[in-house]
């Protein structure tokens, strides 16, 4: 007797039935904040290349700033919601905290890439250099190092619970780095700029400023919607293992009974 | 815009964000989409 399971597929189109769109991590939020994503981005490109005026000192370099500032903000923003989740998934372990540090992490990593990226780029020009071992920008690829490591632990061979447990201990580290890397410009005085949009007086042109908060929106929005897709992601990933565990047991369990059936069997005609 | 200071570095910088963003972007879906296939419709909250 062999024993097979139905497909897993639950998707599938009805007889004749035209074939439905392939359904994916989208809804009818993230439709909306996908359109948001595009229309600011599209309105950072005019205020950033066109309308923004070119610095007195760094000339046009300085339209780097409305990428760099902001990816940096939501790096942070990625960082600390790996560390809050890894928290939360150490105490409750409810597996959506752990999608959401793994989200978190990730997400990070690409915006560090484009705020190490847009940073040297600006950083050629301004400072003559495209790196340089400044506090700010070691601490910073300290915290990229940590990030690579924890996505890489994450996909270590291991008991999904342990491997979840090992990465959430390195992501709980992530915020505390974050805070040395925000403050390294105070405590540790470099060629990396200071503050300058946190001020109570910021000392940036009011286009340039405004430029940078269509930034903010703009690359708030992406990450947001970038967020939530990779949740659903590793929210899939979990379910598509539990799924195929659930197979592998049923199938072992449908063997053991095929060799008792069969053991029996042997038994009654001998 | 017309005489940019520094072009290269900016048009690098913009164009650079643009592709990782919009790739990773259509990486995280494609992703999404083949797992979904493979998890019954119930387990998918958002849908």
């Amino acid at each position: 007797m062999t024993t097979t399971l139905p497909p897993r597929t639950t998707t599938g189109p009805a007889e004749g039935a035209a074939p439905p769109v392939a359904a994916g991590t989208g809804s009818p939020a993230t439709r909306v904040l996908g359109i948001g994503a595009l229309v600011s981005s599209a309105l950072l490109v005019l205020y950033g290349l066109v309308i923004s005026p070119a610095d007195a000192e760094m000339g046009d370099s300085v339209r780097l700033m409305y990428l760099h500032v902001p990816a940096a903000t939501y790096l942070y923003v990625g960082c600390f919601f790996t560390t809050i989740a890894s928290g939360l998934w150490l105490w409750k372990r409810t597996p959506g905290w752990d999608a959401l540090a793994e989200a978190g992490a990730e997400v990070a990593l690409v915006f560090s890439v484009v705020t190490l990226g847009a940073g040297s780029l600006w950083g050629r020009p301004t400072w003559g250099t495209y790196w340089t071992w400044d506090a700010r920008l070691t601490s910073t690829a300290v915290l990229v190092a940590m990030l690579v490591g924890y996505l890489a632990l994450r996909r270590l061979e291991l008991d999904p619970a342990a491997r979840s447990t090992r990465a959430a201990v390195l992501g709980l580290l992530l915020v505390p780095n974050v805070i040395v890397v925000n403050r390294s410009v105070e405590w540790w005085r470099g060629l990396h700029q200071g503050e300058t949009i946190s001020r109570i007086d910021p000392t940036i042109d009011g286009s340039m400023l405004t430029a940078l908060m269509v930034g903010f929106l703009a690359l708030g929005l992406v990450f947001a919607w970038l967020m939530v897709h990779r949740f659903r992601v590793a929210w899939l990933e979990q379910q598509a293992d539990r799924f195929d565990l659930d197979e592998a047991l049923a199938l072992r369990r449908a063997e053991a009974v095929d060799a008792t059936t069969s053991t029996d069997t042997a038994k009654g005609t001998a | 815009m017309i005489a940019m200071t520094h072009a290269g570095y900016v048009a690098a910088g913009w164009i650079g964000t643009a592709v990782l963003l919009g790739g990773y972007a259509w990486h995280v879906v494609r992703r999404g989409r083949k797992l979904s296939r493979q998890v019954p419709a119930s387990e998918r909250r958002w849908s």
